[in-house]
């Protein structure tokens, strides 16, 4: 007779987790069936999806031109919302890489005051600002423009994205700095061969923030454009939205289209988001 | 630490000041300005235009008495009610998730919980608009499939009396002004913040494995693990964005203008202070009053802020 066989400690533990399995595994199902919804829904027509609104139908029945249609309609937002994004997430996390080295390179006079400006900002509620900035935008004639939006996402991004980046710049050992200006480096040679390289990962981390931002801002787009062929996603949806007669499946093809950058994104940065999330990296 | 400088070396390295120059220009045009503006035309009456009137504090005098903001600031502390109740599946997750004895899976379920966020927020703002339509929305079928609507039914009308479900009429989630705050609180179902888990989880893994095998031989349960171990230990995350919260919902207005419509939906039961703003400025024409209202919200959020600053110590 064989003795019984211990089982591991671990082992009993790991099946002991089964009712955790199951509740989490639940939420997350439920959390992601919005994301089925939108899948499946957008290969029906309209009577498919009454008839049949949970499972997905038969692929022979497809329509695939849901997804023609869905294309039409928001790929020009899509064209001006990439143009918006790219455009304002690289002059912000650029002049906030000039802006922070400013004040991580040396302490010049009025840096201190200069600081505070800027922290003061992290403090002080925008809420009450957009009014103003409406009328703001009117006078310099930059309404109904992607400019304005580009200038304001910029401006907006440099308080966080300058406070950030300080920190980093400031960790890097000054002998770099210093044997590259005997070598007769200027300011921004520097910056290009030492700041950028060196914080390269928190550089990519800001800059996902910053397109995450604007890719899902809709109030400044609401109020500064008019025009159908300057809508960004945002206003686009919100009109999509406003029409009387919907047919769901182009209106899902569509905003799974509207969804394709970031997937594009998270596809490359998954790892990095999660490890940085998961370490603590956005301290800000 | 930033180098102190020589008044000489700093005159030679001028230059520098070019650096911070476009940065200083576009937060005092874009940042300060708007600010310093909204404070300054809250005492005018402005339709937007060139011509402006001194009237003081009237601006102020009228919100005192206005209905629609009072009312919207009760609004705005239910909905703050329902947010911080929406923390508790976060945590409880990250609690769950923290217990699996296996990386792998461990890993898995953050993956997955990753995945909504390639979703635009705007987008599923919608997609929840289109769950909440009475005839096609998936809300109402799920509450007919599973029997629940006659559940709701019967209480309404033995029991509560809200007088907004009734037998044979799908129930309009966001068209009758009986169920307006309850889809917002229903809202985001089952109220997963993706960033929220990340960042509980990232607090409870400096917890060891011989905390909790002491625990076990304390004959600790597992809900007393959570209020003993994993609870205090999250603790300051939790504050953070509790505070960060309330801060948001107070001074939110896209999702009532999205679901609700510029004048927060049927009864104005949606109406909040940011969007009762935009309605007055953008709606009304009024921008004076908008920015008086502004003003009051800002005063609001700044001593949120402050005391946050002062009692809440995060390490940076």
């Amino acid at each position: 007779m064989s003795a019984p066989i211990r089982k591991d400690t671990v082992g009993a533990r790991s099946r002991r987790d089964w009712p955790a399995h199951l509740v989490i595994a639940g939420f997350v199902l439920i959390e992601l069936f919005p994301l089925y919804m939108m899948l499946q829904v957008s290969f029906k027509d309209n009577t498919g999806f009454i008839q049949n609104p949970w499972l997905p139908s038969n692929p022979a029945t497809w329509h695939w031109e849901n997804w023609l249609f869905g294309l039409k309609l928001v790929g020009p937002y899509i064209t001006n919302t990439v143009f918006v994004a790219v455009l304002g997430t690289s002059c912000s996390i650029g002049l906030a890489v000039l802006g922070a080295y400013f004040f991580a390179r040396y302490r010049m006079p009025f840096s201190g005051v200069l600081w505070s400006g800027f922290i003061a900002l992290m403090l002080l509620p925008s809420v009450a600002n957009i009014v103003p900035l409406f009328m703001l935008l009117k006078e310099m004639s930059l309404l109904n423009t992607l400019w304005a939006l580009v200038i304001v996402a910029v401006a907006g991004g440099q308080v966080f994205n300058i406070f950030v980046l300080r920190n980093f710049i400031e960790d890097i050992p000054k002998d770099l700095f210093e044997s590259a200006e005997m070598d007769g480096a200027s300011h921004l040679q520097q910056i290009v061969t030492i700041v950028i390289p060196l914080s390269a990962p928190i550089i990519g981390t800001l800059s996902i923030l910053s397109f995450l931002g604007i890719w899902n801002d809709f109030l400044l787009p609401l109020i500064v454009l008019r025009d159908r062929e300057l809508f960004t996603l945002g206003v686009g949806l919100i009109y999509l939205d406003g029409e009387y007669v919907k047919q769901w499946g182009q209106i899902m093809a569509a905003y799974f289209l509207a969804a394709i950058p970031l997937i594009v994104i998270f596809l490359f940065c998954m790892r990095l988001f999660i490890r940085g999330l998961s370490q603590g990296a956005i301290k800000g | 630490m930033s180098l102190p400088l020589s008044r000489k070396k700093a005159l030679r390295e001028w230059r520098l000041y070019f650096f911070i120059g476009p940065s200083l220009v576009l937060v005092a045009t874009f940042a300060y300005f708007p600010a310093l503006s909204a404070a300054y035309h809250s005492l005018f009456d402005w339709s937007g235009g060139d011509a402006q009137q001194w009237v003081g504090l009237d601006n102020f005098r009228r919100a005192w008495h206005d209905q629609v903001l009072w009312d919207s600031f009760r609004t705005v502390s239910v909905l703050i009610g329902f947010n911080l109740f929406k923390m508790i599946p976060s945590i409880l997750m990250a609690v769950l998730i923290h217990r699996l004895t296996s990386d792998r899976w461990q890993y898995a379920y953050r993956a997955l919980l990753v995945v909504p966020m390639i979703v635009p927020g705007l987008v599923t703002l919608f997609i929840w608009k289109f769950f909440f339509d009475p005839n096609l929305g998936v809300l109402n079928r799920v509450l007919d499939f599973t029997g629940l609507k006659h559940g709701l039914v019967w209480l309404d009308q033995h029991v509560f009396h809200w007088n907004v479900f009734f037998a044979n009429v799908p129930p309009g989630w966001l068209s009758q002004p009986g169920l307006v705050l309850p889809s917002l609180f229903l809202w985001g179902f089952p109220w997963l913040g993706t960033v929220g888990v990340l960042i509980y989880l990232a607090g409870l893994q400096s917890i060891s494995t011989d905390v909790y095998e002491a625990a076990e031989l304390d004959g600790v349960g597992p809900i007393g693990k959570f209020f003993h171990i994993e609870l205090p230990l999250i603790l300051t995350q939790v504050r953070l964005n509790l505070i960060l919260l309330v801060i948001a919902t107070l001074q939110g207005y896209g999702l009532q203008l999205l679901l609700l419509g510029e004048s927060g939906g049927p009864g104005g039961r949606g109406m909040v202070p940011g969007l009762w703003m935009y309605n007055r400025a953008f709606i009304a024409g009024e921008f004076g009053y908008a920015c008086a209202v502004g003003m009051i919200l800002f005063a609001f959020i700044l001593i949120l802020t402050l005391v946050n600053h002062r009692f809440v110590r995060v390490e940076k």
